[in-house]
């Protein structure tokens, strides 16, 4: 009987100290939970670990990913071979997959993925990460633009907050194209996670760790966006990681003003009033945060009332919109602008923040505007001006040589409102032919818009004819020298020659007219074969330096000026046609030798087609 | 034997193998058994005071500028006596701030030199290093000798040096005549899978006329005897202490586009026994 009881005790005494061994080390039983996943940490060592599965994206190269036993890394038994295509690949355009777990493993009990990693040359991965189960990849995490060399070096892939990790299945996966055009090969091995004490300080970040404000409305959501995560490495360098919202947790200071949900999405649901929007991981307070200044119910942009049939849309939830190439070009070096559009219910807004000058480009193709007169837009300056404030919208018909400009004054009491600009296509200072109409660039003119929405922008026409073809829709630029330095024959800028007769009958078949452009006199000869004009009295022009004549015309293809002195002594000086809207030319009068520039009594024109004369004088230098 | 002791026999085995077990188990490896001491505090620094108050003036003098070739490791900063490069954190700590602003770098180093000096005795600072590729922290000791005994005649005791591109790894040195700048007697202290930075460590020396012991959190590392030394032992005057955050030099390289700034030593204290 006592042997057996000894039998009993050496039996149980061993499983005693392990029960006394868990009770003094381990969690009490009460903690444990019923359902666990593997915590398996290997992802692959020398082959693929338990349960590891390989999926290729949609449009990469399905072969990319291949098990090498040759290239590896310390001479271990296999690594894993990328191999990136060279462009024009009909396999695919680049290499990029997934390597998942059918079940979750439990990675709580690391801090980063690692592996050893080389290339055939040297690289740029431009994406490698972990999280992606080819479903919500709800805990992504990757690193963008990760340099790799010709020799084995390890990398490190720091997980932003492993204690939500308890079923992941993404184990990693990568996304690259060729370089310079051509493909590459690298390889990864000893893919594994690892509890590593080396690496420290840990910073999170959203919005890029900015302090935003905003102004907003009732009924506006955003992302959070620029949300990452730093740790130093081992080598005291930091490397930072995008991580997916998830690794956060987002707070509103005011409920009643804006709401964040769990996927950082937020959204204004009161106001007037202000609410900061912040975030945590773990106990660690994230940099950066969203102030939103909600004015209250939005104040919608009155709807446009043009019939869709009357109207070029360039930015409209009430018309269809031709093509934009974009709506901010951001153009370096000087632009400061940004975006920061939005919606609300449904009704998409442009806002322009930061602003100095912004260019929205609808190049591809260009739009015809011909048929139009105006350009429609509303605007809206969401913060109060200190002043009377002046912007400057300008036209560009491609090919022009510069743009065309309107300035539209904005009192300080037209602030946070909506202000409808209807502005005549006349009211573009050289502005020339709007059949090739590419941009509209916005330019803050006196420095006192900081930020604007603009909505509802789009050509018009406002039912008046648009100009037959063939005639300028716009005036000649009204010259600007002074008078007593001109010698005028045709112009609404100056006195002209007492006398002139502009049709003198010469026997000729030009048809002559004065027809107004803009509300400009405007010279018309029609049918031109010539064309004389004469002075009321011979013109001593020899103090003068320039002969200057705008002219327009779309159908002649020869066309020559004459100067006259008595005898008649005539020189013929020839002017390129057809045009591209006006030309403005000023013509050195030696041109006209000999002509007796003490006495010229006479001009003249011949040629062919149709002609529009403007700002007709003799100007000194 | 009869059957009864044979029972009470296994009993005992058992349960010091339990015992034995769970030291195994659970608890950390038994430091090194060194002879106890009666260590009597003679100076200490608490860095007790409000955030942004400069250290003690009865305690520490600054070392100022860039000092000669860099002070002499063509180190890259610029020493000053600013709060934003030096001063109490209000939570008992004395924070020294290395800062870039463009290329160049502004940084404190202070020193007891006048104000306190001691031979032999136990010289410890607990603290937390700063880290990146080129930052280069020293708790440290020179001989009063200076004045009169250029470097390294004097004497220099490095109770601590860490090379921040290797967070993990601290050094202890002594440089004398015949035995310094690239050839001092030197030894590291690496730990596992933790880095220095991440946390308070306790460094210590202690010395006495025959030997400097060198320490890390307790656990001796390095012990150099009279005997060690290749030139003269000068150990044997008193010591002043120093306390400083450097940037670039010799011993560590310039700091890279990729080194984070500000970077920070917070020194818990320092203390002095006899």
């Amino acid at each position: 009987m006592k042997a057996n009881i000894l039998i009993i005790l050496k039996k149980y005494i061993p499983i005693g100290i392990l029960v006394l061994l868990f009770m003094g080390c381990e969690r009490e039983l009460s903690d444990l939970k019923p359902v666990t996943f593997p915590d398996n940490p290997e992802v692959f060592i020398d082959g693929f670990s338990a349960g590891l599965n390989y999926a290729a994206f949609g449009g990469s190269v399905p072969t990319a990913f291949d098990v090498d036993n040759k290239e590896t890394w310390n001479n271990s038994k296999a690594s894993m071979r990328f191999d990136v295509p060279n462009v024009g690949d009909p396999q695919g355009a680049y290499a990029g997959g997934v390597f998942f777990t059918e079940t979750g493993r439990n990675l709580t009990g690391y801090n980063a993925l690692t592996f050893w990693a080389k290339a055939s040359e040297s690289a740029v991965i431009d994406l490698v990460g972990l999280g992606n189960d080819l479903g919500a990849s709800k805990y992504q995490v990757t690193i963008s633009g990760l340099q790799v060399s010709t020799s084995w070096k390890k990398y490190i892939i720091p997980l932003p907050n492993s204690s939500v990790l308890t079923a992941e299945r993404g184990m990693f996966f990568y996304s690259t194209g060729p370089v310079d055009g051509k493909g590459y090969t690298f390889w990864i091995d000893e893919l594994k996670f690892e509890n590593l004490g080396t690496i420290a300080h840990p910073q999170f970040a959203i919005f890029n760790g900015e302090e935003k404000v905003e102004t907003s409305f009732i009924g506006v959501t955003q992302n959070i966006s620029g949300l990452s995560a730093t740790f130093n490495l081992p080598a005291g360098v930091n490397q930072s990681v995008n991580a997916a919202a998830a690794y956060f947790n987002f707070s509103s200071s005011n409920e009643g003003i804006a709401t964040v949900n769990e996927s950082g999405v937020v959204a204004v649901v009161g106001g007037p009033g202000s609410a900061e929007i912040t975030a945590r991981v773990g106990n660690e307070v994230a940099k950066g945060s969203l102030t939103l200044q909600s004015i209250g119910t939005f104040q919608q942009a009155p709807l446009p009332v043009h019939p869709a049939d009357d109207v070029i849309s360039i930015f409209s939830d009430a018309y269809t919109s031709v093509p934009v190439n974009y709506y901010n070009g951001y153009w370096e070096p000087y632009q400061t602008t940004l975006s920061a559009d939005f919606e609300v219910n449904g009704d998409h807004i442009l806002q322009y923040i930061d602003f100095n000058f912004v260019g929205i480009e609808f190049s591809t193709p260009t739009v015809d505007a011909t048929a139009m007169t105006h350009l429609h837009m509303d605007i809206y300056i969401p913060n109060t001006l200190t002043a009377d404030a002046q912007l400057k919208i300008e036209l560009v018909n491609e090919g022009a040589a510069s743009s065309a400009t309107s300035v539209v004054n904005i009192p300080v009491s037209q602030s946070n409102k909506w202000i409808g600009l209807d502005l005549p296509f006349s009211g573009f200072n050289g502005l020339g032919s709007t059949a090739k109409l590419m941009q509209i660039i916005f330019v803050n003119e006196n420095n006192k818009i900081s930020s604007f929405y603009a909505d509802n922008i789009y050509f018009y026409s406002d039912g008046t004819q648009p100009p037959p073809p063939g005639e300028p829709d716009v005036a000649a630029a009204t010259p600007t020298y002074p008078a007593a330095n001109v010698i005028s024959v045709f112009s609404d800028a100056y006195t002209a020659i007492p006398g002139t007769n502009l049709n003198p009958d010469w026997g000729q078949a030009t048809v002559v007219t004065t027809i107004q452009i803009q509300g400009n006199n405007t010279l018309k000869l029609a049918g031109l074969n010539y064309q004389g004009i004469e002075f009321g009295s011979s013109q001593n022009v020899t103090a003068m330096g320039f002969l200057h004549v705008d002219f327009w015309t779309a159908n002649s293809t020869a066309l020559n000026i004459f100067l006259i002195s008595p005898g008649p002594v005539e020189t013929a000086y020839s002017l390129a046609v057809p045009t591209t809207g006006w030309t403005s030319i000023d013509i050195p009068l030696s041109s006209f030798a000999p002509v007796n520039l003490g006495d010229v009594i006479q001009i003249k024109f011949d040629g062919n087609g149709d002609i529009y004369l403007d700002n007709i004088y003799f100007r000194k230098n | 034997m009869n059957k009864i002791n044979k029972f009470r026999k296994i009993r005992i085995q058992s349960f010091l193998l339990l015992i034995l077990v769970i030291f195994w188990g659970c608890e950390r490896d038994n430091f090194q058994k060194l002879d106890d001491r009666n260590w009597q505090l003679t100076w200490s620094d608490e860095f007790a005071g409000t955030a942004g108050q400069l250290p003690d003036a009865s305690k520490w003098a600054f070392d100022l500028g860039t000092g000669d070739n860099g002070w002499g490791n063509s180190e890259l900063q610029s020493y000053t006596n600013s709060p934003a490069n030096v001063s109490l954190d209000g939570n008992g700590n004395l924070v020294i701030t290395a800062i870039r602003s463009g290329n160049s770098f502004t940084s404190a180093r202070i020193n007891t030199k006048g104000l306190f000096s001691q031979k032999y005795g136990r010289f410890e600072a607990r603290l937390k290093t700063p880290y990146g590729p080129g930052l280069w922290p020293a708790f440290w000791m020179l001989g009063t000798s200076i004045e009169t005994v250029p470097w390294p005649g004097c004497g220099e005791i490095d109770i601590m040096e860490l090379r921040g591109q290797e967070p993990h790894i601290i050094h202890g040195t002594i440089h004398g005549p015949g035995y310094s700048g690239g050839n001092p007697i030197t030894k590291s202290y690496a730990l596992n899978n933790d880095r220095f930075d991440a946390d308070f460590h306790l460094y210590a020396i202690e010395w006495d006329k025959d030997k400097i012991d060198f320490f890390v959190d307790d656990y001796l590392y390095q012990r150099i005897e009279r005997s060690d030394v290749p030139g003269e032992w000068v150990y044997d005057e008193p010591f002043f202490i120093l306390l400083n955050v450097a940037v670039g030099g010799n011993y560590v390289g310039f700091p890279t586009a990729q080194t984070p700034f500000p970077q920070k030593m917070v020194v818990d204290y320092v203390r002095v026994y006899q």
